[in-house]
C-alpha cells in the first residue's frame, strides 16, 4: 500500500497498523498461500510475534515492512509468470494438443536464487555462519529415498549427494574438522572455516524414511535454497584452493559409490597440477583455455595412475596454499603414519569424511578400493563384529568409536578397551560438553586427560622426528622447539614460585615467632613450650584472618551487589549439589553392580 | 444525362460542405426558433418561400471562391501546408559540444602548462548510473574470464567483495535478513544422548524423557472427560429403524452428558420459590406488631443524630491520624511502585529464558517440543552396527524450524493416509445388496465397493452423496472406525487389517 494512502478504517499507528495476519498479506500481494510460503523461506521472511495481536490469538502476523520488502522482489513477477505459462500447457494438454504442451514444455521459464543468497548473505562469512541448517538438510536429503509421492526428484538426490560430498572432502582436505559425536539422531560434525565454528548433523546409515507428522513441501522449498547456497560456498571455497568448480570426477569410481574418494583425489590432482602448472606453461603461451585443457589431461593422467598408491600421490602435492594454525597441523598429523581398512559393515561414509580429515590413509573393502585387504602395510582395522574371520597379527582390529574417541581427544589412544569381540567399548563422551563448567568430569575423561599429558610429555622432546621429510621441517622444528622451550621456562617459573613460597611462609613464621618470644620475653626457661603455644595461637588468628578477608569484599559491596552475589552463591551451590547427586548415583549404580 | 449526374454531385458535395456550417449556424437557428414560438406561426416567415437557401449560395460562392484561389485548402494534405522552420535549431549533437567546450578560465590557464594536471572544476553528475555500468561491465567481463577457464556457468557469488570496495557500501552492506531467534540451527544433544552414553549422564537423559511422558500423563488425566462416542446398550442392528435409533440413542446420550448442568439451575428455581414463601409469612407478622407512637419517634430521631456525631468525630480523627502517617504513606507507595518495577523486570528476564527454549506464539498451535531421542538401556549395545533406527532427522529438521520460529507450528501438517482413515467417516447403507437372496434389508457398504474395501474407505467420503442415490436405499449412516468394528465383529480382523491404525 503506498505511503500516502489510506483507507478509511484504516489505523494510522500502532500494532494495527505496523502487522497484517497471513490472509491481509496474502491478499495484498495477491498471491495463493502455497507460493506466499515459498517466498517468504527464500526471502526469509519469518513471522513475528505483535505485542497486541489486534485480529486475535489464532492468527499469524507478519510485519506490514515485511510484506512490502516482499511486493518488491521481482521473483514474484517470475513465479507469476511461471504461473501462468503452466496455464498455458495445461490448456494445450486438454486440447489434446501433445505436440504444442510438449514444445511449451521444454522452453518453460524458469528462475534463479544467486540474487536471494548475494541479498541475504552479503559477505562470505555471513553465508559460513548460516551453513549449519543447510548443510544438515542437504546431508539429509542425500540420504532420502526419491518418491513420486513427496515430488523428490532422483536428481535431486543426487544433487544434494554430490554437494554433501564435495563439501566433506573440502573438509578433510583442509584438515578442518574439529570435533564429531555419535549420538542416537546422527552423527555431529563441528569444523572450523575462517573463524567461524559450524556444526551439522548427518543421518546415520540406517535407511531414513518418509514421516507423516513432517511436511516435506516445506522442507523441500528451503532445500532449493539451501542448495544453491551451498554449491556456491563450495565454489568459492574450491577456487581458493585453486581448484575447478563442478569437478570431474572418475566415472569409475563415481559408479562404485566413491564419490568422496573420487574427490578427494580429484583436488589432490588439480591442486597439484596448478602448483606444476607454472613451470610447464612458463615457455607456452599461457591461455586460460590453454591452460583449462592441459590441466584437464593432466587430471585425467592423474586418475589412469595405477590405484595401488594414493597415499604416495596425496603426499607428493605440496601443501603451501595455507598458512596453518597450530590445531590444524595437530588435526593432520593425528594419523599421519597409520593405515587404515573399513571393513564391510562399519559406516563407510563418515569413516572416509572423517580419517583422511585427520591425515589417515583409508582403504575399504569392494571394488576402486585404494588398496587391498591384504596389504602388508595397514596398522588398523576397522571391524564391527564380533569377531574377524582371518587375522593379520601386524595390524590391529579396533572397533570405529576408537576412532571417533581418538579424534576427539587428539591423541591416539590405546586400543586394548576398543578390540574386536572385547565387551563394551568404553563410553562415547561428547566433545561438545564442556566438563569444567558442567563441574563434573566422567571417569573416562579423566583417564583421556590423563593420556593426553602423557602423550604431550611424550612427543615434545622429540619433534619432527618421523615429520621432517614430509612437513615443512624447519617451520615445524623451530615451533617444536619453541613450545618446548615454552614449557620448560613454563616448570622453571613455577618452580621458582614454588620456591619463593616456601621461603615467604618461613619467613613469615620465623616472624611470628620472633613476634610470640618478643612478647613473652620473661618466659625464656620454656621456649618449647612457648613455641607450641605461639603456634596454637596463630593458628585460629590466620582462620580469623581468612574469614575476615573472606569477608571483606562482602563487607565493602552495596546491598544490591550482595545480593546477587548471594544469588551467584546459591546457584553454584545448585550446580554443585547436582555434581553431588551425580556422583551419589554412580556410586550407587557401582554398589548394585 | 450528364447535367443531372453534375447536379445530383454538387448537391452530395454541397451536404458534405454543408455539415460544419449548419454547426455553426444552430445557435441562430435556434434563436430564431425561439422567435418563431413567441410570434405566430401563421406569418409570412412560415411559408415555404421564405425557407433560406443561404446555405447553397454560400457553397456556390465558396466554389468558386475555391476555384478562383486554386483548390480547396481542407482537402491538401498538410505537408504542403505547413513546414517546420528548423533555421533556429541547434543541433543536438552541436549542443552537447558546446557545453564540452565551453572551458572556464581558470581551467584555460592550467592547461597552458604541461606538467599540471587539470582537475575539473565540478564533479560530474551521472555518477551513480557511471558506476552501476562499470559493475555491470566488470561482473560480465568476469563472468566471461571464469567462464572462459571453467567451462561452467557459475561465478562467484562473493568474488567482488575485495576486488572493488569503493564506498563504505559495498565495504560494508547491509545485511537484510536477521536471525529469528537465538536458537542455533543445529542444537547438539547432551552427552547422555550418545549412542554409547557413560551410565550416570545416560540416567540423566532417560529421567528427563521419563518426565517428559508422565507430562503428558498428568495432562490426560487432569483435563476433562471427552464425550464418549458410543453408550453401553444393545443395539438392534437387525431392526429395521435401528440405524436411526442407534443415531438417537448416541444424541440423547450426549445430551444426556449436558444434562446434568439442567438439573442444578431447576434446582435453584424451586430453592427461590421456598423463599418467595417465606418473605410472604414475614408480611403477615409484620401487620400484627404495634403502632409506632411519638415518643419512640423522637427517641430514634435523637439516637440517630447521636450517631451522626459520633461517626462524624471518627471521621475527624481518622483523617488526623492519617495525615500524622504521611511519612508511612508515602514509604509503603515507594515500596510498591519498587515492587512492581522488580517483576516488570522479573517478567521481561523470564520471557527471554522462554524464547531460548522455545519460539513465541506464533500461530493457533503451541510449539510442542519433540521427545528426547534418547536409547532405553536394554537397547545400548555399544555397537554402530546394531544401533536401533528410532527417528528420521527430517522430523529432527522440521521441529528445528518450528522451534526457531521460522515456521509456524500446525497440528494437522497433512492429510495422511492414517488420519484420513482414522478420522473420516464411512458409509453404511441399509437396503438390498446387490444380488441378495433376501428380502430383508441390510446393513452394508455400497456396491463395487466391497470387495476392495480400502479403496472404498478412501473414496466414499468424496463419492458418497452424488454417485449413490440415497433414495434407492432405505436408510444410510456415517460411522467412525470404532463403530465400524462394533456394527461388524465378525469382520474386525479384515477392518484392523485393512484400515491402518
Amino acid at each position: 500500500m503506498p505511503k500516502h494512502y489510506r483507507p478509511a478504517g484504516k489505523k494510522k499507528e500502532g500494532n494495527a497498523a505496523r502487522y497484517m495476519t497471513r490472509s491481509q498479506a496474502l491478499k495484498s500481494l495477491q498471491v495463493n498461500l502455497n507460493l506466499f510460503r515459498r517466498l517468504c523461506i527464500v526471502k526469509g521472511i519469518f513471522p513475528r510475534e505483535p505485542k497486541k495481536k489486534v485480529k486475535g490469538n489464532h492468527h499469524t502476523y507478519y510485519h506490514v515492512k515485511d510484506i512490502s520488502f516482499l511486493q518488491h522482489e521481482p521473483l514474484l513477477e517470475k513465479f507469476r509468470e511461471i504461473k501462468t505459462y503452466q496455464k498455458k500447457v495445461q490448456k494445450a494438454k486438454a486440447k489434446k494438443n501433445e505436440e504444442l504442451a510438449r514444445l511449451l514444455l521444454t522452453r518453460q521459464p524458469t528462475y534463479k536464487l544467486d540474487r536471494l543468497i548475494r541479498e541475504r548473505y552479503p559477505t562470505f562469512i555471513d553465508a559460513l555462519r548460516d551453513l549449519d541448517d543447510c548443510l544438515t538438510m542437504v546431508h539429509l536429503f542425500a540420504v532420502l529415498p526419491a518418491s513420486d509421492r513427496e515430488n523428490l526428484e532422483v536428481k535431486r538426490v543426487h544433487n544434494c549427494r554430490r554437494l554433501s560430498h564435495e563439501w566433506q572432502a573440502y573438509i578433510s582436505r583442509t584438515h578442518a574438522l574439529r570435533k564429531v559425536f555419535v549420538s542416537v539422531k546422527g552423527i555431529y560434525y563441528q569444523a572450523e572455516l575462517e573463524g567461524q565454528k559450524i556444526t551439522w548433523l548427518t543421518p546415520h546409515a540406517i535407511q531414513q524414511v518418509f514421516t507423516n507428522d513432517v511436511d516435506f513441501g516445506v522442507l523441500l522449498t528451503f532445500l532449493e535454497f539451501y542448495e544453491t547456497l551451498l554449491a556456491f560456498t563450495n565454489f568459492k571455497l574450491y577456487h581458493s584452493l585453486n581448484v575447478k568448480y563442478p569437478p570431474i570426477l572418475d566415472s569409475r569410481l563415481e559408479a562404485l559409490a566413491a564419490d568422496l574418494y573420487a574427490l578427494s583425489r580429484y583436488i589432490d590432482a588439480s591442486s597439484r597440477g596448478m602448483t606444476v602448472e607454472p613451470k610447464v606453461d612458463a615457455s607456452s603461451s599461457s591461455q586460460s583455455n590453454d591452460r583449462a585443457e592441459s590441466e584437464l589431461r593432466l587430471a585425467q593422467l592423474q586418475h589412469q595412475l595405477p590405484s595401488s598408491e594414493p597415499g604416495a600421490l596425496m603426499h607428493l602435492v605440496a601443501d603451501k596454499e595455507v598458512e596453518e594454525d597450530e590445531e590444524t597441523r595437530a588435526c593432520k598429523s593425528l594419523f599421519k603414519d597409520l593405515k587404515f581398512f573399513l571393513s564391510r559393515e562399519v559406516p563407510r561414509e563418515s569413516l572416509l569424511f572423517v580419517l583422511p580429515a585427520f591425515g589417515g590413509t583409508v582403504s575399504w573393502e569392494g571394488e576402486g578400493a585404494p588398496f587391498k585387504e591384504d596389504d602388508e602395510s595397514i596398522t588398523h582395522h576397522i571391524i564391527d563384529k564380533p569377531s574377524a574371520g582371518h587375522m593379520y597379527l601386524s595390524r590391529e582390529y579396533v572397533q570405529p568409536q576408537w576412532i571417533y574417541d581418538c579424534v576427539n581427544a587428539r591423541i591416539i589412544l590405546p586400543t586394548e578397551k576398543y578390540l574386536v569381540g572385547s565387551r563394551i567399548p568404553p563410553p562415547h563422551l561428547s566433545p561438545f560438553v564442556d566438563n569444567e563448567a558442567e563441574g563434573y568430569v566422567p571417569d573416562y575423561a579423566e583417564t583421556i586427560k590423563r593420556l593426553q599429558a602423557a602423550a604431550r610429555n611424550d612427543v615434545l622432546p622429540l619433534p619432527g622426528v618421523g615429520k621432517e621429510d614430509l612437513e615443512d621441517p624447519q617451520n615445524l622444528l623451530y615451533a617444536g622447539f619453541m613450545s618446548r622451550t615454552e614449557e620448560i621456562e613454563a616448570a622453571e617459573n613455577k618452580k621458582t614460585m614454588a620456591e619463593r613460597e616456601k621461603q615467604y611462609h618461613e619467613e613469615l613464621k620465623k616472624e611470628l615467632k620472633k613476634e610470640v618470644t618478643g612478647s613473652v620475653v620473661d618466659d625464656v626457661a620454656a621456649p618449647v613450650v612457648e613455641e607450641g603455644e605461639g603456634e596454637e595461637s596463630s593458628v585460629p588468628d590466620a582462620a580469623q584472618i581468612a574469614q575476615d578477608t573472606a569477608d571483606m569484599p562482602t563487607l565493602m559491596m552495596s546491598r544490591k551487589k550482595r545480593k546477587l552475589y548471594d544469588a551467584m552463591k546459591i546457584g553454584q551451590k545448585k550446580k554443585s549439589e547436582s555434581v553431588e547427586r551425580i556422583k551419589q548415583r554412580k556410586k550407587n549404580l557401582k554398589a548394585d553392580q | 444525362c450528364p447535367l443531372l449526374q453534375t447536379h445530383t454531385f454538387l448537391s452530395s458535395l454541397s451536404l458534405l460542405n454543408q455539415t460544419p456550417r449548419r454547426r455553426e449556424r444552430a445557435p441562430e437557428r435556434d434563436s430564431e426558433m425561439g422567435n418563431r414560438s413567441k410570434s405566430s406561426r401563421k406569418g409570412k416567415k412560415a411559408w415555404r418561400a421564405n425557407i433560406s437557401t443561404e446555405d447553397i449560395e454560400d457553397f456556390f460562392e465558396k466554389s468558386t471562391k475555391d476555384a478562383l484561389s486554386g483548390g480547396n485548402l481542407s482537402a491538401a494534405p498538410s505537408e504542403d501546408l505547413f513546414h517546420v522552420d528548423k533555421s533556429h535549431d541547434i543541433p543536438v549533437k552541436w549542443k552537447i559540444e558546446k557545453h564540452r567546450e565551453k572551458v572556464l578560465r581558470c581551467d584555460s590557464v592550467l592547461k597552458k602548462n604541461p606538467f599540471v594536471q587539470v582537475v575539473s572544476s565540478s564533479k560530474p553528475k551521472s555518477k551513480i548510473s557511471k558506476k552501476n555500468t562499470n559493475v555491470v561491465e566488470s561482473k560480465t567481463l568476469k563472468q566471461a574470464q571464469k567462464n572462459v577457464d571453467d567451462g561452467s556457468v557459475m561465478t562467484d557469488l562473493w568474488g567482488d567483495d575485495d576486488d572493488d570496495n569503493n564506498g563504505e557500501h559495498e565495504k560494508n552492506p547491509r545485511k537484510i535478513w536477521k536471525m529469528t531467534s537465538t536458537i542455533p540451527a543445529v542444537e547438539v544433544d547432551p552427552a547422555g544422548c550418545s549412542y554409547n552414553p557413560t551410565a550416570e549422564s545416560h540416567e540423566d537423559m532417560l529421567a528427563e524423557a521419563v518426565a517428559q511422558e508422565m507430562q503428558k500423563v498428568y495432562k490426560a488425566e487432569l483435563g476433562p472427560e471427552p464425550v464418549p462416542l458410543t453408550i453401553d446398550g444393545e443395539a438392534n442392528i437387525e431392526d429395521e429403524a435401528g440405524l436411526l435409533s442407534v443415531c438417537n440413542r448416541i444424541i440423547n446420550g450426549k445430551s444426556a452428558y449436558f444434562l446434568g448442568v439442567d438439573n442444578g439451575s431447576e434446582g435453584e428455581e424451586e430453592a427461590d420459590a421456598e423463599n418467595e414463601s417465606s418473605e410472604a409469612g414475614n408480611k403477615k407478622l409484620a401487620r400484627t406488631t404495634k403502632r409506632v407512637t411519638r415518643v419512640v419517634l423522637n427517641k430514634r430521631s435523637r439516637q440517630k443524630a447521636l450517631r451522626k456525631m459520633e461517626t462524624k468525630e471518627k471521621l475527624k480523627e481518622k483523617l488526623s491520624k492519617e495525615i500524622d502517617s504521611l511519612p508511612k504513606i508515602l514509604k509503603e507507595i515507594a515500596k510498591d511502585d519498587k515492587e512492581k518495577q522488580n517483576k516488570l523486570i522479573r517478567k521481561k528476564i523470564a520471557k527471554e529464558e522462554v524464547l531460548k527454549i522455545r519460539p513465541p506464539r506464533l500461530g493457533k498451535h503451541k510449539y510442542e517440543a519433540p521427545p528426547v531421542q534418547v536409547l532405553l538401556t536394554e537397547e545400548m549395545t555399544g555397537s554402530l552396527r546394531k544401533l536401533k533406527a528410532c527417528c528420521t532427522l527430517a522430523r529432527d529438521r522440521f521441529k528445528s524450524l518450528e522451534k526457531r520460529g521460522i515456521l509456524v507450528p500446525s497440528k494437522n501438517i497433512r492429510r495422511s493416509l492414517y488420519r484420513a482413515l482414522d478420522k473420516k467417516k464411512y458409509l453404511l447403507i441399509l437396503g438390498k445388496p446387490f444380488g441378495a437372496t433376501s428380502d430383508k434389508p441390510i446393513c452394508h457398504f455400497p456396491e463395487k465397493c466391497a470387495e476392495s474395501a480400502l479403496k472404498f474407505l478412501f473414496r466414499c467420503s468424496v463419492v458418497a452423496a452424488s454417485k449413490y442415490k440415497i433414495s434407492n436405499y432405505e436408510d444410510f449412516m456415517w460411522v467412525t472406525k470404532d463403530e465400524l468394528l462394533a456394527f461388524f465383529p465378525e469382520h474386525a480382523e479384515f477392518f484392523n487389517n485393512t484400515i491402518v491404525s
